[in-house]
């Protein structure tokens, strides 16, 4: 029997410190990530070189698709919520279409996934569960026709209600195969209601090399 | 790892008489799959957040009822029209639409980058005004690319027009329809 017993070297390994830092960063992710809210639209955005953040105060946003399907929505902070208030209150005055005290919550509701429905079927969506309203395929607010184009009104509206004042972010949510008429008239709804500035929400996508751009935001940083 | 069971393993086995060995119970624990499970939630967590950061890019239309005499009037040197039509087709000309079409040229978006660098090194500053004519059938993701090209290109003016007939008759015939 030897007396020297060669020792065999344990193949283990200490996980824990790898499972802190693991662990670490992941509760990092779950804290910083911000879920997008679900959206009945599925839109794809073009990609552009900016960089600056969008903003969720104040937002009115027009939503088009590949469909050519338009819709409003807003964000959930408090002045939007007085901008719908008094929108709807507009609306209700203009198209003789009173709505009760359920119906605007609803629409309050429903306006952060997006409206996009004729006024004369708005009553009607304003009635749905939200189940039912997931479920339901929206035909879009008439853009096409010059003479019913009825973002107009609802941009119209909504500056009539809150006295002129623009909301802070009014961003455009467009999808890739979008066609230009249906961003067109968009825009000519704006512009009749004397909005020239916008925000496009993009995907972003870096600044090409060697490109007059990149050369001038180089200089900046030196 | 499976070094624990070889530790238990090893509890059983009798290196010798009277050496009497207390079974000892492992006290370490197998952290691979909770390593696994760990990274495996940063990946999606990761995934997640850089899906979800749109960007703001911001354009300025011009008020269409402002009066004629403000309105910048175009250069016909200057001038540099781009045309988007269907399938990421992209077309240009130079100054003035030449009765004839002869300085109707086709691009793609790869090189229209290089074509509009090459049009601002051969041209005063001040003159250089792009415009930019989509057909009906582009699509909104030209509109933005274009658009973003201003800016990569670093063009000071330009302007979004609507298309005329005879761009439309000249695309049609170029694209065989």
């Amino acid at each position: 029997m030897p007396k020297v017993q060669i020792q065999k070297k344990s193949t283990w390994v200490d996980m824990t410190a790898f499972v802190d830092v693991s662990f670490l960063i992941l509760s990092f992710f779950m804290l910083a990530t911000k879920f997008k809210p679900p959206e009945l639209v599925k839109i794809e955005n073009p990609k552009s070189v900016s960089s600056e953040n969008v903003s969720d105060k104040d937002v009115f946003k027009v939503t088009f698709d590949r469909e050519g399907r338009c819709f409003i929505s807003f964000s959930t902070d408090e002045d939007a919520r007085e901008r719908v208030i008094n929108m709807l209150g507009v609306i209700e005055r203009q198209k003789n279409m009173p709505l009760t005290n359920e119906q605007k919550a609803k629409f309050l509701n429903f306006s952060v996934g997006g409206i996009g429905v004729p006024f004369s079927q708005l009553p009607a969506l304003l009635q749905l569960s939200d189940d039912a309203y997931k479920s339901f395929k929206q035909p879009g607010i008439p853009i096409k026709d010059s003479s019913n184009n009825q973002l107009n009104e609802w941009i119209n509206a909504m500056l009539t209600g809150s006295g002129g004042r623009k909301p802070a972010n009014i961003m455009l949510n467009g999808d890739n195969a979008a066609t230009y008429p249906e961003f067109k008239n968009i825009l000519a709804a704006f512009k009749t209601n004397g909005v020239f500035s916008f925000k496009l929400v993009t995907a972003m996508e870096p600044v090409p090399a060697g490109s007059p751009l990149s050369k001038k935001q180089e200089e900046l940083r030196k | 790892m499976g070094a624990d069971i070889e530790s238990s393993s090893q509890g059983h086995g009798k290196k010798g008489p009277g050496v009497k060995k207390q079974k000892k119970v492992a006290a370490k624990v197998d952290m691979t799959p909770m390593v696994d499970l760990g990274f495996l939630l940063i990946t999606f967590f990761i995934f997640t957040t850089t899906m979800s950061s749109p960007k703001a890019f911001k354009l300025n239309v011009p008020d269409d009822t402002a009066k004629e005499e403000e309105q910048t009037q175009a250069k016909a040197s200057g001038a540099f029209t781009i045309l988007l039509s269907k399938e990421n087709h992209v077309y240009y000309y130079e100054g003035q639409l030449l009765p004839d079409g002869s300085n109707f040229k086709s691009t793609n978006f790869k090189e229209l980058r290089s074509v509009i660098l090459d049009k601002k090194a051969r041209t005063n500053e001040k003159d250089l005004v792009v415009i930019i004519k989509p057909n009906e059938q582009a699509n909104y993701k030209n509109v933005v690319d274009v658009l973003d090209e201003m800016t990569i290109t670093d063009i000071k003016r330009y302007a979004m027009v609507d298309i005329s007939q005879g761009e439309k008759d000249l695309i049609r015939v170029t694209e065989g329809g």
